[in-house]
């Protein structure tokens, strides 16, 4: 609306109503614009930006500032599997126990941690640590009005910038999510045999009987799906940061808010296209 | 009462899309392990404990402190760069009386009436999902949800809520007022708000877990 006054025009609500319908779906045009644009010139940053890639991936693996006293990501990723692992031995141990069958613990830590849970969390932890810093980064570039100066020194600042981080986060999510498996696998173990007390030959036998190799891949894929997208998201909401110091902060509101649903969103349509409606269990026994 | 209204603002969608897949995806998972078994029918009781005890909380957790404390978080952090608080002492208001502790009140309250919606809003997806996508049948689906989940493990589950949401919004408060450093400041406080809340909640959920699976026993 201009700011001069103007008389009032037919249909106000329904025009409000239109005008900002149109908005949103502008935005979403924008996005998607964005999301090509990064990913098609992803090639050109491999070609051009090597060395910014490594720095990055350096910076993202282990974290900067504050952050990298308590393990970089890494560490942050490990604990939250670590600590959701441990729920699902409480939980899990527990209400099989309710029903009389506990020596199946173990199955529950090969088939839930592996689908489930692992690609969930380190999808989350990736969202809060890595997806928040770039959120955080170019936000604060943007307020400083250096991706302006970027443009204007020639550099093509989204594969600069954004395919970079992109790429970035793909090849530490791989490294990261051995980690998240391996920690809730050993939280569930842990808490299974060591503190409610079921003997280790009994969890081990079930966990290894159930345990498919083709679902740790498939869900390996899952954690790289998921990494493109939150990389995607916490990008464009950092690259269009605006409105000062509060503004940045927002963006990182609103990045976190909106990679998470689509963290989410991913891995339940990857499982669903992954495992479909039979599940292929691994019933060898 | 009107940072009660900020908070549930900019929680409620998320929390909606973030449960509906949540739930839907669990009570998939599960059924497909019960169907295989030859126990469909007790699908419900494996949605009502997943919705109940895990994803009711863990969603709460995701949401309270992605969406609640960082938006709070944001707030907070431009009033410290912007020198308010520091004007709020001049005029001999104590900026944590006026500012943060209702923030820390509405985020408690507001993540309790959050854990509920999610668990309503979960039980009715995984039940969409199971009755007309998984064909299971939804007398049975209704009769099984309480065989494992009553009344205690509601309980635990909301004081679970409770808990994080004074966490969350503490550590949001913390790292709002003491945020330096112009706006890559901002940025950074709000990105650990984000780190330390999910941190902290996840531990606080297993003690709150692992201690209601033992009063409720």
């Amino acid at each position: 609306m201009s700011k001069t006054a103007a008389p009032s025009t037919l249909h106000p609500a329904l025009r409000r109503g239109a005008e900002s319908f149109v908005e949103g779906w502008n935005r979403i045009g924008a996005q998607a614009q964005f999301y090509g644009a990064t990913v098609g010139l992803s090639g050109t940053a491999i070609a051009r930006y090597r060395g910014e890639v490594v720095r990055l991936i350096a910076q993202m693996g282990l974290g900067t500032g504050a952050l990298a006293v308590i393990g970089g990501t890494v560490g942050i990723v490990g604990f939250l599997t670590l600590s959701a692992g441990a729920v699902v031995a409480v939980q899990g141990y527990n209400s099989l126990a309710g029903i009389g069958v506990e020596a199946l613990a173990g199955f529950v830590s090969a088939y839930v941690n592996v689908r489930l849970l692992a690609p969930l969390i380190a999808g989350i932890g990736l969202a809060a640590t890595i997806g928040a810093g770039a959120t955080a980064q170019l936000g604060a570039m943007r307020i400083n009005e250096e991706i302006d100066a970027l443009e204007v020194m020639g550099i093509r600042s989204v594969p600069y910038l954004a395919s970079t981080r992109v790429i970035a986060g793909i090849v530490v999510v791989i490294p990261l999510y051995c980690v998240a498996v391996l920690m809730s696998f050993f939280a569930t173990r842990f808490g299974t045999t060591a503190v409610y007390g079921q003997s280790v030959g009994v969890y081990d036998h079930y966990f290894y009987t159930f345990l498919n190799p083709t679902d740790l891949i498939w869900s390996f894929v899952q954690a790289v799906v998921m990494a493109v997208i939150v990389m995607l998201v916490h990008t464009y909401y950092g690259y269009t940061a605006r409105g000062g110091p509060a503004g940045v902060g927002e963006a990182v509101g609103r990045a976190v808010r909106t990679s998470l649903i689509s963290a989410v969103l991913v891995t339940l349509f990857v499982s669903l296209a992954i495992y479909g409606q039979s599940g292929n269990l691994n019933f060898s026994g | 009462m009107l940072q009660t209204w900020f908070v549930a603002r900019v929680s409620i969608l998320p929390t909606i899309m973030l449960s509906i897949p949540f739930t839907v995806l669990t009570v998939f998972t599960l059924n497909i392990l019960l169907v295989e078994f030859g126990a469909g029918d007790f699908s419900g009781t494996g949605a009502a404990l997943g919705a109940v005890t895990q994803i009711g909380p863990v969603v709460t957790v995701l949401v309270v402190s992605g969406a609640g404390a960082t938006a709070m978080c944001a707030d907070l952090g431009a009033r410290t760069i912007r020198e308010e608080l520091d004007a709020l002492r001049v005029m001999g208001i104590n900026p944590t009386q006026a500012l943060v502790v209702p923030r820390v009140l509405a985020a408690t309250v507001v993540a309790l009436a959050l854990s509920s919606s999610v668990t309503v809003v979960g039980l009715t997806g995984s039940f969409f999902f199971a009755v007309f996508i998984q064909h299971i049948t939804p007398g049975a689906f209704a009769a099984s949800l309480t065989l494992l989940v009553g009344l205690p493990e509601v309980l635990v589950a909301l004081i679970k809520a409770a808990l994080f949401g004074l966490a969350a919004s503490l550590i949001a408060c913390y790292k709002g007022t003491s945020v330096g450093g112009g706006p890559a400041g901002v940025g950074i406080a709000v990105n650990e708000t984000v780190v330390y809340s999910f941190m902290a909640l996840f531990l606080i959920n297993v003690v709150a877990t692992a201690v209601g699976v033992k009063a409720t026993t």
